[in-house]
């Protein structure tokens, strides 16, 4: 497994563990009410489920496992493939920050900006790995 | 595809199902019950999505134990059992305790969200060690070859 693909499972891990603790604290407040607050959570546990543990662990899986190029670098150059890896993250992060802290900066918008690049980056990256070697009988 | 993953499959697709039968009643207003809509997001995300990727994550990824049984997929077995007995009372108390005031189902939600942490708690202890290299993957192999010859000659 590439080290790419390691940083990127490695952090889904993370934020699986995570997510799921921010949506266990708002399904026990759903049972004890522990602080009004406690709402404000919810699209912070969507936004990490949803992009830091299933996409980023597609992506990351996908880098690994699709088909790889004949010659040297086997899955495309290395520099795009970081960038992909940081862009997605800090894409969630800023996002997050943005849910947490009341700010007059347009941190979702950038969040979402880097997400988009770190997609565009996949899709890039990947793009003339999707074939076939098998020759048509 | 070892026993394991099957089963993880298997309970996702019947969650897949539950999920849009859930999200048929909702659609057709039928049910009395309050709290579907959050429950049919969990049973799809968690129950399917979730689920069919720890499946297909412990069958794949390198470094599987290839023993069968309980104790060799120790951390997977109870990462199954956790994910869905969590989930399977998430989805019992939570609409009955917006309906009975009966503590026993609020106990039961606390006790859900518990099951579901334990169950991806297990899940990352199986699959940490198991993000590894191709060096790694061969550095393990050989130190199992090791300890089995060890084991055969004492």
């Amino acid at each position: 497994m590439p080290i790419i693909s390691r940083w990127m499972i490695r952090c889904s891990f993370v934020y699986l563990l995570l997510g799921t603790l921010l949506g266990a604290v708002m399904l026990v407040h759903k049972a004890y009410p522990l602080h009004p607050a406690v709402w404000q959570l919810l699209p912070i546990h969507i936004e990490i489920t949803i992009f830091g543990w299933i996409i980023q662990l597609t992506l990351g899986t996908g880098y690994w496992m699709l088909p790889r190029f004949l010659e040297s670098p086997q899955r495309g150059k290395k520099i795009p493939a970081i960038l992909m890896v940081l862009f997605l993250n800090l894409g969630i992060m800023f996002v997050v920050i943005n849910s947490l802290v009341q700010t007059t900066l347009q941190l979702s918008i950038a969040g979402r900006l880097f997400e988009l690049a770190s997609v565009i980056l996949f899709i890039s990256l990947h793009w003339n790995r999707i074939v076939t070697y098998r020759s048509r009988e | 595809m070892p026993l394991i993953s099957r089963t993880f499959i298997k309970a996702g697709m019947i969650f897949f199902a539950l999920s849009l039968i859930t999200s048929l009643l909702i659609e057709v207003n039928i049910s009395a019950l309050p709290g579907l809509i959050p429950l049919f997001w969990h049973m799809l995300i968690v129950g399917w999505i979730t689920q069919i990727i720890f499946g297909v994550s412990i069958w794949m990824f390198p470094g599987r134990n290839r023993d069968e049984g309980f104790k060799a997929q120790l951390w997977g077995w109870l990462t199954f059992i956790f994910l869905n007995t969590g989930l399977i009372l998430r989805v019992i108390s939570e609409p009955m305790s917006g309906v009975a005031a009966t503590g026993i189902w609020k106990i039961l939600l606390v006790l859900s969200a518990i099951l579901q942490v334990l169950a991806v708690s297990t899940y990352i202890i199986e699959m940490w060690p198991r993000t590894m290299s191709k060096k790694q993957q061969r550095e393990k192999r050989k130190r199992q070859r090791n300890r089995k010859k060890k084991e055969e000659r004492q």
